[in-house]
């Protein structure tokens, strides 16, 4: 995958593995110090000023890979930033680059309403103090001279919740935090990560639980054609999980729901929002809080599948594994009843594997638990496309509006039409990743580089029918409403 | 009111689970799910006798069998 950090993910899937090593092996409490010095021998640094700030780094990443804050923070955000990895990059937004040719024209001072540009001897100069970080100028430059040095970090965030210390140290105002996950992967520094519950999950199988994954649907494809959901069955068996069910089949479930609801609240007028996905059901609960009402009751697949599993056996601890960091919110809120105990990304999942010797390997697919619209909810669109399918099947109204909204920005304005009374949709499916759950933070592949390996797969999925397949599996009596 | 309850292996071996349920079950029956924010959260480290559960910040160590009384003195007793 060609993204900024390569070397980074190495490095962090590197703390994984070596973590969740020696937490099968029980060793964790004795040998956690030593991951440091096994990862950075030494002598000499290699990517910051030296071993020691490198050594101090890895053991913070050893920390959220237990699950805890980094040293000195005991807060309940699940996205955290590792202080010590933070190179606190300039926090001037406009800087005025040699490209600056100091014209005759000096359209940047003039488009600058607020002063802040002076001349200098060899080109132009922003006063901090007085710009207002508008843009202007950077858009008036005819020789582009004026870079926009926005932080990755603040840039990658939709809500907002990037802030900086005196020190120019990345905080997080967790009252804003949507825990979408966004600005680990755009931190070039790998200063921003994400507390797991690997290790517990670990020392549950350890313990003899009965421990059961579920495999989140944008899942299929991520590591290329020849992984099926049968090959991570096998592999999760091999690891200890007693069993795997695809979320896909959650999928099914939520649709069905919704598509009730969603055909009840359109006869009544009233507009409303999708509930599956968890960054954005954090983005209504914390910026618009008086859209609850508007949002649908449904629980996620992820849900819906772990009430599945405890209704037959309420001693199951249910595991989610997918590309969403949001997701692991979603299982601390416990105001809802029955969803998934943990949450792990594909990564985490992977370095179980890796630590036991597990490898995913190629494997005929057998199982086929969700319809092909519930495979499809990981995608942006699929689940108006699975709503639309069971209000067909019920012979229900589809000629209804959806807007649906790929990202968060996408998402922050349907809200803001919503609550303005504006929006010109009756529906709003909100995703917060670009593409929808295949685009996620933990994503192994881009959604493009998985395209071709995910459509081979799909392709060869059934055409079962959502509520067909809901009563041959005897499901249509799980509970469905976030309250029950 | 928030309270949190540790669901950290070591927690949830020692009944973090049931504790969780009986809570819901609490808040519920009491229609309280408007001034009572159960959450969950990582491991803090403070895992001495029994689940870690804490209440507006202040810490408290439970047994699922004491998960009734605690819910009557600490949350009932704090509304």
């Amino acid at each position: 995958m060609v993204t900024n950090d390569a070397t980074l993910l190495r490095i962090k899937h590197q703390v994984l593995n070596e973590v969740a090593k020696l937490a099968w092996e029980g060793t964790l409490e004795q040998k956690r110090d030593e991951i440091p010095y096994h990862m950075i021998q030494g002598p000499k640094a290699q990517f910051r000023c030296c071993i020691y700030r490198e050594r101090e780094i890895i053991r913070e990443r050893v920390r959220l890979a237990e699950g805890f804050c980094p040293s000195g923070r005991d807060t309940k955000n699940v996205v955290q930033v590792i202080n010590s990895a933070c190179e606190g990059c300039p926090i001037a937004r406009y800087v005025v680059t040699d490209n600056c040719q100091l014209c005759m024209g000096k359209a940047c001072q003039n488009s600058c309403n607020f002063g802040a540009i002076s001349m200098s001897h060899d080109r132009a100069h922003i006063d901090p103090d007085k710009c207002k970080e508008c843009g202007k100028c950077s858009q008036a430059c005819p020789y582009n001279a004026i870079a926009d040095l926005t932080r990755p970090c603040k840039r990658s965030c939709p809500v907002d919740a990037i802030t900086m210390d005196d020190n120019g140290i990345v905080v997080i105002d967790e009252s804003k935090c949507i825990q979408c996950g966004a600005c680990i992967h755009s931190c070039p520094f790998g200063a921003i990560g994400s507390k797991t519950f690997m290790v517990d999950v670990i020392n549950l199988i350890k313990a003899g639980k009965k421990v059961v994954a579920m495999v989140a649907p944008a899942t299929e494809g991520q590591y290329g054609p020849d992984i099926t959901m049968a090959s991570w069955r096998t592999a999760l068996k091999k690891i200890g999980f007693e069993d795997m069910v695809e979320v896909a089949l959650g999928g099914d479930l939520t649709a069905a729901a919704e598509a009730e609801e969603w055909a009840e609240a359109y006869k009544e007028g009233k507009k409303m929002t999708t509930s599956c996905c968890p960054a954005f059901v954090n983005m209504i609960k914390q910026h618009y809080p008086m859209l609850l009402d508007n949002m649908s009751t449904t629980v996620s697949p992820m849900c819906a599948v772990s009430r599945m599993l405890k209704e037959k056996d309420p001693e199951t601890i249910a595991v989610f594994i997918g590309p969403c960091i949001a997701k692991k919110s979603e299982a601390l809120d416990l105001n809802v009843k029955g969803n998934a105990d943990y949450v792990l990304t594909l990564g985490e999942a992977h370095a179980m594997m890796v630590a036991k010797g597990v490898e995913l390997e190629p494997e005929e697919n057998t199982y086929q638990a969700g319809s092909i619209f519930g495979k499809r909810f990981g995608n942006g669109g699929g689940v108006t496309a699975a709503v639309l399918e069971c209000l067909k099947e019920s012979g229900e109204n589809t000629d209804i509006e959806v807007m649906k909204c790929n990202g968060a920005a996408e998402c922050k304005k349907a809200l803001m039409l919503l609550k303005v009374g504006k929006l010109p949709a009756d529906f709003v499916e909100g995703m917060a990743c670009m593409g929808g759950c295949v685009g996620g933070p933990s994503k192994h592949k881009s959604e493009g580089e998985a395209k071709k390996a995910r459509d081979l797969l799909l392709g060869k999925a059934d055409s079962r029918m959502v509520h067909e397949n809901l009563k041959n599996q005897g499901l249509e009596a799980v509970m469905m409403h976030r309250n029950n | 009111m928030r309270v949190t309850i540790c669901i950290g292996s070591a927690c949830h071996l020692k009944g973090s689970r049931e504790i969780i349920a009986q809570l819901q079950n609490l808040v519920r029956e009491k229609h309280l799910e408007e001034q009572v924010d159960l959450n969950g959260s990582f491991c803090s480290g403070n895992c001495v006798n029994g689940v870690c559960v804490t209440v507006d910040g202040q810490i408290y160590s439970l047994k699922p069998e004491d998960t009734k009384e605690f819910f009557d003195k600490e949350i009932l007793g704090r509304l």
